[in-house]
């Protein structure tokens, strides 16, 4: 039994990659592939879509850190699918990451939404789309995780949805209490080698996030606020969840 | 009826524009008379036409037109209806000359390069007279995440000890072309209450608390008209004080006006029935303001399917270059890439997109979001500048050194060399040196040189930057196509 679960785990290592590279670009007959290299494999990290998406490409003329594990299946734009996969742009400049390469016969990306051209009027759907459904009675205590890049605090469009979210359910719940909690992250490569988030970034986090939910109408007087400064400690696995604000509403 | 309009102008204008100095259609700030709610005025390549849609303005009395300060400036001065709301580089040069530089335009505060150079001399006012430029002093932001170095200082405005970083109140003085005040229900849309860009609040109205579009001003210090009035006032016209029922009167005005282009020596009338529908300013005021333009069935312009279909006249002809330059626009894929607050926001980098993607707001090409991007024009490498030394520079230079423990600019790192740190004046952002909030297209013809800076003589040279920018790769007659376009517009 125990030879069983030590194989499970192992086998999860050996299907996890965790590295820095210089992502590149792969032009297609359609939108653009990301790709990245690493011990002389090509792993698909992305293709581009636009800011409504769950993924966001990475960038040139930066290195990206990617933590994703191998998903069984075709490759995709000439890469090894990663799912799950998180990709953070590193903030510094390196300027030899920049290459874009054109489009080959046979190597497309997968099938997007949005093309890469203006966007086109969507088939209408089978119902009419749901009104927004507002925050409503019985009011129970939730919470909400923003997941950020590696070294990074800024918002993107989809972590601003999250803190609406909360926003939105503190205000209407009267919440008592609004616990917000700002993490620090470390990052164990495939390599063995650490990445640790510098020393601030947590609590610029909190604060951007305490800023955003009181300019959206939570009430500052509920807002506690708890920055973690020690980064956590890497596992090579679940590192990405430790870059972290979560946002607790108590009514 | 845009004839009768012309009729009705130049039959007025006698007693309308009975300031106005002889054979230009330039209003001097005082003017007595009025403007009426149509007119239409000679440009390089037709006429651009005015709409007022609130009717005529009686200008004597009314502060737009009134001097409101010690230095005989209006905000007509600046914002002249024959010049798409703004003024060109050439109607500067031509009031120098008729006015022997005596015209409040060139008041030393901001018409001159410098308050302390010898005002009588032309050449004190070379950035106005040139490229059409306006001095706007800031002071450096508190919170700026960056220290600001003059690396040359062509106007000896930044090291004069009265005016410049190290005076008593350190100030960088940058130049920047005075923005049409016309069409403006598009260019103070408001925003949603998350700036994408920025992933944090927008802007709001210190008067109603609700959150603004952060999309005039280059460097969208100013959060709605009224604020911009009164600073305006304050400074450009220096003043000591206005009423809040001067800027009221200002607003309300500001917000009637509607200026494109309405007749193209080549293409004939652009308000024809039939025509395209964006073109001219009735469509300009009838349309409705925040519409995303950045798609194929609502597109940024509308569309111009009835000037595809041209005979071999000169003007179908050149109809169809227009409605070819309208497709390039919407639909030619280049790599978009190293744009800060586009690229940077999570579309990736690079993008392969079209102009549409940032130029997105319905009839005027600005960007619904909050518009600063920093295209490049004021950074170098890709500054409008020449790359290499020049004798002939005549923008200053500074040198700006990100603190270690911020985010640097995502594209040029954390040493940054600019004519024009933007929006990064008012921020105090690493990351938004050299953004400049995006104009609109309108009335383009009526108002060059274009870009903040002014650094773009004609439309010509505006493809040539985007084309080497991204490296387009443009033909010879989709650049030609592109300029037609803009130019009808």
């Amino acid at each position: 039994m125990l030879l069983a679960v030590l194989t499970v785990v192992q086998n999860a290592a050996a299907q996890q990659r965790n590295f820095v590279a210089c992502p590149f670009v792969r032009d297609t007959r359609t939108v653009p592939c990301f790709l990245a290299e690493y011990e002389g494999e090509t792993y698909f990290l992305a293709v581009q879509q636009d800011i409504s998406a769950d993924q966001y490409p990475p960038q040139l003329l930066h290195e990206v850190l990617v933590e994703g594990t191998i998903e069984p299946g075709p490759r995709v734009c000439g890469g090894i699918p990663l799912k799950p996969v998180k990709l953070s742009v590193l903030p510094e400049l390196n300027p030899a990451c920049n290459t874009i390469l054109p489009a080959e016969p046979g190597i497309d990306a997968p099938p997007m939404r949005r093309q890469a051209g203006p966007s086109s009027r969507q088939a209408p759907a089978a119902a009419p789309p749901a009104a927004p459904v507002r925050p409503a009675p019985p009011f129970v205590e939730r919470e909400w995780k923003v997941l950020y890049d590696f070294d990074s605090a800024f918002l993107f469009s989809r972590d601003t949805r999250t803190v609406s979210q909360a926003a939105e359910y503190a205000v209407a719940s009267k919440a008592k209490h609004i616990d917000i909690v700002a993490g620090r992250g470390a990052t164990l490569l495939s390599s063995g080698k650490v990445l640790i988030e510098g020393g601030a970034v947590a609590s610029q986090r909190a604060e951007r996030v305490v800023t955003l939910l009181k300019g959206l109408g939570a009430d500052p007087a509920s807002v506690n606020v708890r920055v973690v400064s020690a980064p956590a400690q890497p596992d090579g696995k679940t590192d990405p969840e430790n870059r972290v604000v979560s946002i607790r509403v108590s009514p | 009826m845009w004839a009768a309009a012309v009729a009705v102008l130049a039959a007025s204008a006698a007693l309308a524009l009975a300031q106005q100095t002889a054979g230009t259609a330039w209003i001097s700030a005082g003017a007595t008379g009025v403007l009426p709610a149509q007119a239409e005025f000679p440009t390089p390549t037709g006429r651009v036409g005015l709409l007022l849609s609130g009717g005529p303005i009686e200008m004597k009395g009314h502060p737009f037109f009134t001097p409101l300060g010690s230095n005989g400036r209006a905000c007509v001065t600046c914002h002249q209806p024959a010049y798409g709301m703004s003024f060109s580089a050439e109607a500067a040069r031509d009031l120098w000359k008729r006015t022997g530089g005596k015209d409040p335009l060139f008041a030393a505060v901001d018409g001159a390069n410098c308050p302390n150079l010898p005002q009588e001399q032309e050449k004190s006012h070379s950035l106005l007279l040139e490229r059409g430029l306006i001095r706007v002093f800031l002071p450096v932001p508190k919170n700026a995440e960056f220290t600001i170095n003059l690396v040359s200082d062509p106007t000896g405005c930044n090291t004069s000890p009265t005016y410049g970083l190290d005076s008593p109140t350190p100030t960088v003085s940058v130049y920047r072309r005075p923005r049409m005040a016309a069409n403006l229900k598009y260019v103070t849309n408001p925003a949603p209450r998350i700036v994408l860009k920025l992933g944090a609040l927008a802007d709001t109205d210190p008067a109603t608390g609700r959150p603004v579009g952060m999309n005039f001003m280059a460097d969208a210090r100013e959060a709605t008209l009224m604020t911009q009035a009164r600073n305006a006032a304050l400074g450009h016209e220096e003043a000591q004080s206005v009423t809040d029922e001067q800027l009221r009167k200002i607003v309300e005005f500001e917000n009637q006006v509607y200026v494109a282009q309405i007749f193209d020596r080549s293409a004939g009338s652009l308000a024809e029935p039939g025509g395209p529908q964006a073109l001219g300013p009735a469509a300009m005021a009838a349309h409705r303001p925040g519409v995303l333009g950045d798609n194929d069935y609502d597109s940024v312009f509308l569309n111009f399917e009835s000037w595809k279909k041209g005979d071999a006249s000169a003007q179908e002809q050149f109809r169809a270059s227009v409605a070819r330059g309208a497709d390039l626009f919407m639909f030619r894929q280049f790599w978009l890439r190293d744009v800060t607050h586009i690229n940077s926001i999570g579309l990736g980098n690079p993008l392969k997109r079209t102009c549409a993607t940032c130029h997105n707001h319905q009839m005027t090409g600005q960007d619904l979001s909050a518009g600063f991007v920093d295209l490049g024009t004021t950074n170098y490498p890709r500054w409008t500048e020449p790359p290499l030394y020049s004798d002939a520079r005549d923008l200053p230079v500074f040198k700006i050194t990100c603190k270690p423990e911020v985010q640097p600019h995502p594209y040029l790192g954390r040493v940054i060399y600019t004519s024009d740190p933007g929006r990064a004046l008012i921020s105090g952002r690493c990351a938004d040196v050299g953004s400049i909030v995006m104009q609109q297209f309108r009335g383009l013809s009526a108002r060059a040189p274009y870009f903040s800076n002014g650094s773009a003589k004609n439309l010509r040279e505006v493809v040539d930057y985007y084309d080497r920018r991204f490296d387009m790769k443009l033909s010879e007659a989709e650049k030609q196509d592109l300029i037609n376009f803009l130019g009808v517009l």
